[in-house]
């Protein structure tokens, strides 16, 4: 994979992006609405269907990696890093294959990597509590997961059709 | 991007419903498995009760019916145990979580009082999974 120092530089930039966005939504949990612990909006999500859609999955994958490590970095627990990538990476490889089907919109497949998303944190819940009695709470969890999907789906859309006309990434590269 | 913008889909389609679908299942699968009607009849509970961090009682839930009170920080809350279920009814503590969280009846499920430093949980009495999904 070549980087060309445009990709490169809007990697960066939208790690920087979806850091800020989960430090952000840190700061104003909705667990304070929603009496579930763990809920979370998933803004960063967000920069990570957009990366995905525009730049492609190497780079997205890139800009998750970086984001969780940081991120893990920053709250200085191994423990927030493990769910962050655990779930992280179930829902890339999730909506990397959903995307696949030309079928979905930018909908399902956010949708299906929120779930995926909610799905990892579960596994690392079991792991780091040693107790399968956890999965007792996916049910919940993937409740959640289709309205912040969809959230997600709808503001990556309006990103899309309005970045449509940037010609962010050099697609002359791929021509 | 615009060679690609044209296959890229900003706007639902059918299939997407398909993928909702396919989510909405599996928490309805998931939970039926956790809390249907199948999960209540399973192996004797056992009712753990500990106070400040030590366990106070280890007893099966079967032959703990009855009321039983604990103290500790101050605070006296009253358990009622009847009909495999365990609550608390009544607690003088700020908070009252304990008192609204209502009853609970299955294993894994915990009532908590923070300010009595009490926790009520509720074990299978195997003390195994009692349910491996996948």
């Amino acid at each position: 994979m070549k980087f060309s120092v445009k990709k490169l530089a809007l990697c960066a930039v939208l790690a920087a992006l979806a850091l800020g966005l989960s430090t952000l939504e840190n700061l104003f949990p909705v667990s304070l609405i929603v009496p579930l612990p763990g809920v979370k909006l998933g803004l960063a999500n967000i920069v990570t269907v957009f990366a995905l859609y525009e730049l492609g999955a190497p780079e997205a994958l890139a800009i998750l990696v970086t984001r969780c490590l940081l991120g893990g970095l920053f709250s200085g627990t191994a423990t927030a890093l493990l769910f962050s990538l655990l779930g992280g990476l179930c829902a890339m490889g999730v909506m990397i294959l959903l995307k696949r089907s030309r079928r979905l919109s930018v909908y399902g497949v956010s949708v299906g990597g929120a779930a995926a998303h909610n799905a990892g944190q579960i596994l690392a819940a079991m792991i780091t509590l040693g107790n399968t009695m956890v999965v007792g709470y996916l049910p919940f969890l993937l409740a959640v997961a289709l309205i912040t999907g969809t959230l997600t789906g709808f503001v990556v859309s309006l990103l899309l059709r309005a970045t449509a006309h940037l010609h962010l990434t050099n697609q002359s590269d791929y021509r | 991007m615009k060679s690609n913008s044209s296959t890229v889909k900003t706007r639902p389609t059918p299939w997407d419903a398909l993928v909702f679908a396919a989510v909405a299942a599996l928490a309805v699968l998931t939970a039926l498995v956790f809390y249907g009607p199948k999960a209540r009849t399973n192996a004797p509970l056992t009712c753990v009760v500990s106070v400040g961090g030590e366990v106070m009682d280890h007893v099966p839930l079967a032959s703990f019916a009855g009321e039983h009170t604990y103290s500790h920080n101050g605070y006296t809350l009253t358990v009622r145990v009847s009909g495999g279920q365990v609550e608390v009814l009544h607690s003088d503590c700020p908070g009252q979580d304990c008192v609204h969280s209502g009853p609970i009846s299955r294993a894994g499920q915990s009532l908590v009082c923070l300010p009595a430093q009490v926790v009520i949980h509720l074990e299978s009495g195997t003390d195994g999974p009692d349910v491996i999904v996948g």
